[in-house]
């Protein structure tokens, strides 16, 4: 049943941190929340898990009511069948490696034969299986993230809760954790919430993206249909390095920059003033001039990026200076044509 | 590291002047704690008194053996285990209550902690014996049997003692709690423990040193407790060590070389304590926060809601609003009767205040030893945390021993130390004995709280000053002075105040005409004249609050 929230609403003082929101995920889904710092994920996180008391709407886990404003219904975090990887991992320094994965299981009156197996596969899962009765003080940042998730996992809770577990990792490790909790993610088939403000975390991981800002939810979708279609400059921006053009939209589908080009779009578009979103990497780059046409730019190349695999440009044009990235090489000051599909450029409200 | 530091210092841009300063901040430090020390020592092996004929003996030191002393020191250690035992459960409750709990009444309770924190401990131990000696306010109301309640006795300095020790063992314990990384017990909740087994498994084991850490300094400041046995106790007969050593100096025929041996015993104790505090808070401090300031959902108390409450305002009750009213009951009434029906009201105990001349002297003395000596302590508080913790010259560590050594001797004990050493001395007899026995006994709460705010600052704040052109002293001026005036101002108070009630250190050293006002108030007690002792304590009392209202706020808040 997954998780199901409806009406949310969390107030601090007199600020709403979380104004009305609905979602719901599905069985064994991974569903990320995006946003930038203050937006309000964290907050609806903890209100999942319990940590916050709401002051509106109705948190539903697995089928279970844990909280419903209209009947005044309240279900205790630890009543709630849940399982959480925090920010700081929060990893406890007096006992065990061992003693905090099996604490989960302890609390809820498991055999000690039970414990012992079922932390060995929770640690094992995690690549820790000889970390036992290591101190929990001698364990490096990587290997405290490992033993949080250990801890979510070992009494197979119905949901699994992360809070940017992440952020503290350095990028290397980050890049090697993130494969291993989509993978862990995928065997347990366990509804998943993942909060983070790191737009390739979101988009690597998750079945869906919920893009949140001001305590509102802005969009909901595949990490594809976001990236590619998201609903407002907003969501553009926090899903990916995006260009936005200036333009008149006149009949759906066509568009005119003020200097004169014009733009395709395979979008839908009411008329009218808006911004055409175009990513860096669907930006086609050539020296060779095409036939003059819809959808293609003259530029000249006023900075080059070498990034490794590929350059990074900046592309002067007439209608605003774009970054296009492309595995050719071109020296500077090149006049160039930028081209691009229909499908590729989106009109956003401007 | 050591040649940068050194050649740092021999730079021309006023690094003389600083070490000039350096040397003159030790040798003052070394002379006002090395003095009584070194006179105790040497008092502990003399057979007569400061100032008269006297012989080497080691017979002090043997008599530390006798029964009497043994039955002291074993009395002075039950008292103050207990009252430690409790003061700390008493404490961490409390903490827990207002950090852990949604208890209703927070801000109340913490400013109630507060105000009893700064209730002298003389002042409650006062109003105890008018509430609960055998003729007190409680056993003549309560006429009843099974129900009479002799202050005068071990229990009774216990119950003075953990009530007015119970706010430091919460002011103790709410920085590790408060730091406390709160996903730790967050954690906990996740995973399915209830409140009962995340206190049990999480919050307790985690605070396990915290609490060892309280449990030791509220030890040591039951052991040095003077003023508290001094009232309740010596009418009882019963001595803890800083009475005996009191009574062995007072009293005819004085025994000042044995009192030099208990007090250096005594010092032994503390110190030892306070060593092993002080151990315990550097290797295992409690997990801090890392990540953002999210507070620990506050656990709902529901029907235990009222036990709290009702056990909160019995202890606000008993610590500071019943005394408070017995010592008002009793400043406004002529002759003392236990029953306000049958009481003559009047102002007369307060009018005799200011017909006094001796009264009028020791206010004006206290104001000149704790106005004036504040400023002493404090300069030579901020040169000494200035040195140890940020300029680090060859020799610090020394200072720094120095200056924390006070921290594990009693005030009995230092008053003692000064009246061997200053008898010798042209000071004798001057207020200017007073204020340096003060400075000495109060430096560590100086370079504490300085030294807290000097580790604060970033070191690059004062680099930047160098790099653009300021010299040590002129960025000690212009950047360090004006960053450390928060603490300056708190460090000011807390040492005025601390100076202002203290009886200890006062109690072996003043003479007729350096008088303070603690030592009025507890003489007009001593001869029966509870109304104007009365009168005066509320006076001081309302002097201390008022002062730590105004300008210490920041302990009084959630």
């Amino acid at each position: 049943m997954g998780i199901f929230v409806k009406g949310l609403v969390k107030r601090y003082g007199g600020k709403t941190v979380v104004d009305h929101i609905d979602f719901e995920i599905a069985d064994g889904e991974l569903v990320s929340l995006l946003g930038p710092s203050g937006c309000g994920k964290t907050t609806t996180l903890r209100c999942i898990a319990g940590l916050e008391t709401p002051d509106g709407g109705r948190i539903e886990i697995d089928g279970e009511v844990v909280f419903d404003s209209a009947s005044g219904r309240v279900v205790e975090p630890y009543h709630r069948n849940i399982g959480m990887v925090f920010q700081s991992y929060a990893i406890w320094p007096h006992m065990t490696v061992f003693e905090n994965v099996a604490f989960p299981l302890r609390v809820r009156g498991a055999k000690a034969a039970d414990i012992t197996s079922r932390v060995s596969r929770a640690l094992q899962r995690v690549g820790l299986g000889a970390f036992h009765d290591r101190s929990s003080q001698q364990l490096s940042g990587g290997q405290q993230q490992r033993v949080a998730v250990a801890r979510a996992i070992v009494h197979e809770p119905a949901v699994l809760l992360f809070d940017e577990p992440l952020s503290n990792l350095d990028a290397r490790l980050r890049d090697e954790t993130r494969a291993e909790i989509r993978q862990l993610q995928h065997d347990l088939k366990v509804s998943t919430i993942y909060v983070t403000h790191d737009q390739t975390e979101a988009l690597s991981l998750s079945d869906r993206i919920l893009v949140m800002h001001d305590g509102l939810i802005r969009q909901l979708g595949t990490p594809e249909a976001i990236y590619a279609r998201p609903n407002d400059v907003f969501v553009a921006e926090v899903v990916g390095t995006a260009n936005f053009f200036n333009v008149i939209v006149t009949t759906d589908g066509h568009a005119v920059t003020p200097g004169g080009a014009t733009f395709h779009s395979s979008c839908l578009s009411p008329a009218g003033p808006a911004r055409a979103m175009i990513r860096p990497d669907r930006l086609i780059i050539s020296a060779t001039v095409p036939a003059p046409g819809p959808n293609t730019l003259q530029g000249i190349i006023r900075q080059r990026l070498f990034m490794g695999g590929h350059y990074e440009y900046v592309v002067e044009t007439e209608a605003g200076s774009p970054r296009v990235l492309s595995s050719d090489e071109f020296a500077e000051q090149t006049p160039v044509v930028l081209s691009f599909d229909a499908g590729d450029c989106i009109f956003l409200p401007a | 590291m050591s040649g940068a530091r050194s050649s740092a210092f021999s730079d021309r841009s006023g690094g003389w002047l600083i070490n000039a300063i350096f040397v003159a901040t030790f040798l003052i430090t070394a002379f006002l704690i090395v003095t009584p020390l070194a006179a105790l020592l040497h008092g502990s092996f003399q057979t007569g008194s400061p100032g008269t004929k006297t012989v080497f003996t080691f017979k002090n030191w043997a008599d530390l053996g006798s029964g009497n002393i043994i039955h002291t020191l074993l009395t002075t250690c039950f008292i103050s285990i207990v009252t430690a035992v409790f003061s700390t459960l008493g404490g961490a409750g409390l903490t827990w209550l207002v950090y852990r709990s949604d208890f209703r009444f927070k801000r109340s309770l913490v400013a109630a902690v507060g105000l009893s924190f700064f209730f002298p401990g003389f002042i409650l131990a006062m109003a105890w014996v008018i509430l609960a000696s055998p003729g007190g306010i409680f056993n003549d109301l309560l006429d009843i049997e099974w129900l009479q309640f002799d202050i005068y006795s071990i229990t009774g300095i216990i119950w003075i003692q953990i009530l007015h020790i119970i706010p430091f063992a919460f002011f103790t314990l709410r920085g590790p709690m408060i730091s406390m990384d709160s996903s730790l017990e967050e954690a906990g909740y996740a995973s399915g423990a209830n409140p009962w087994a995340v206190i049990r498994r999480v919050t307790l084991p985690l605070m396990i040193f915290p609490l060892l850490s309280s449990l030791l300094l509220c030890f040591v400041l039951s052991v040095e407790q003077f003023a508290i046995p001094a009232m309740v106790g010596i009418p009882g007969h019963v001595n803890t060590l800083a009475t005996e050593l009191y009574l062995l100096t007072s009293f005819s025929p004085p025994n000042t070389g044995l009192a030099a041996a208990v007090g250096l015993a005594m010092s032994a104790v503390t110190g030892l304590s306070i060593f092993l505090q002080r151990q315990i808070v550097r290797r295992h401090s409690a997990p801090t926060v890392t990540g953002r300031g999210y507070r620990v959902r506050p656990l709902t108390l529901g029907r235990w809601r009222f036990l709290a409450d009702a056990i909160c305002l019995f202890y606000v009750a008993m610590s500071f609003i019943i005394p408070a009213l017995a010592l008002i009951y009793t400043s406004g009434i002529k002759f003392f009767v236990a029953n306000p029906f049958e009481a003559a009201w009047t102002w007369r105990n307060y009018g005799q205040i200011w017909q006094s001349p001796g009264t009028i002297r020791s206010f004006w003395n206290t104001l000149v030893v704790a106005g004036g000596g504040a400023v002493l302590g404090l300069t030579l508080g901020t040169l000494i945390a200035w040195f140890t913790h940020r300029l680090k010259p060859r020799g610090y560590q020394a200072l720094d021993a120095l200056a924390s050594l006070p921290f594990g001797i009693p005030g009995i004990v230092i008053g003692l130390g000064f009246l061997w050493s200053y008898v010798y001395l042209p000071i004798y007899g001057t207020l200017l004995v007073l204020v340096f026995c003060y400075v000495a006994r109060f430096l560590p709460y100086a370079t504490e709280t300085i030294g807290a705010q000097v580790v604060q600052l970033d070191k690059s704040l004062e680099e930047a000053a160098w790099a653009s052109g300021a010299n040590r002293l002129a960025s000690f001026r212009r950047i360090i002075l004006p960053l450390l005036r928060p603490a300056l101002q708190s460090g000011y108070f807390l040492l005025f105040i601390a100076y202002f009630r203290e009886v200890a250190a006062a109690a072996l050293i003043y003479t007729a005409s350096t008088q303070v006002l603690s030592i009025s108030i507890w003489a007009f007690f001593e001869n029966a004249n509870w109304g104007v002792a009365s009168a005066l304590s509320i006076v001081t009392t309302v002097i201390t609050v008022t002062l730590m209202a105004t300008v210490m706020r920041a302990p009084l808040k959630v």
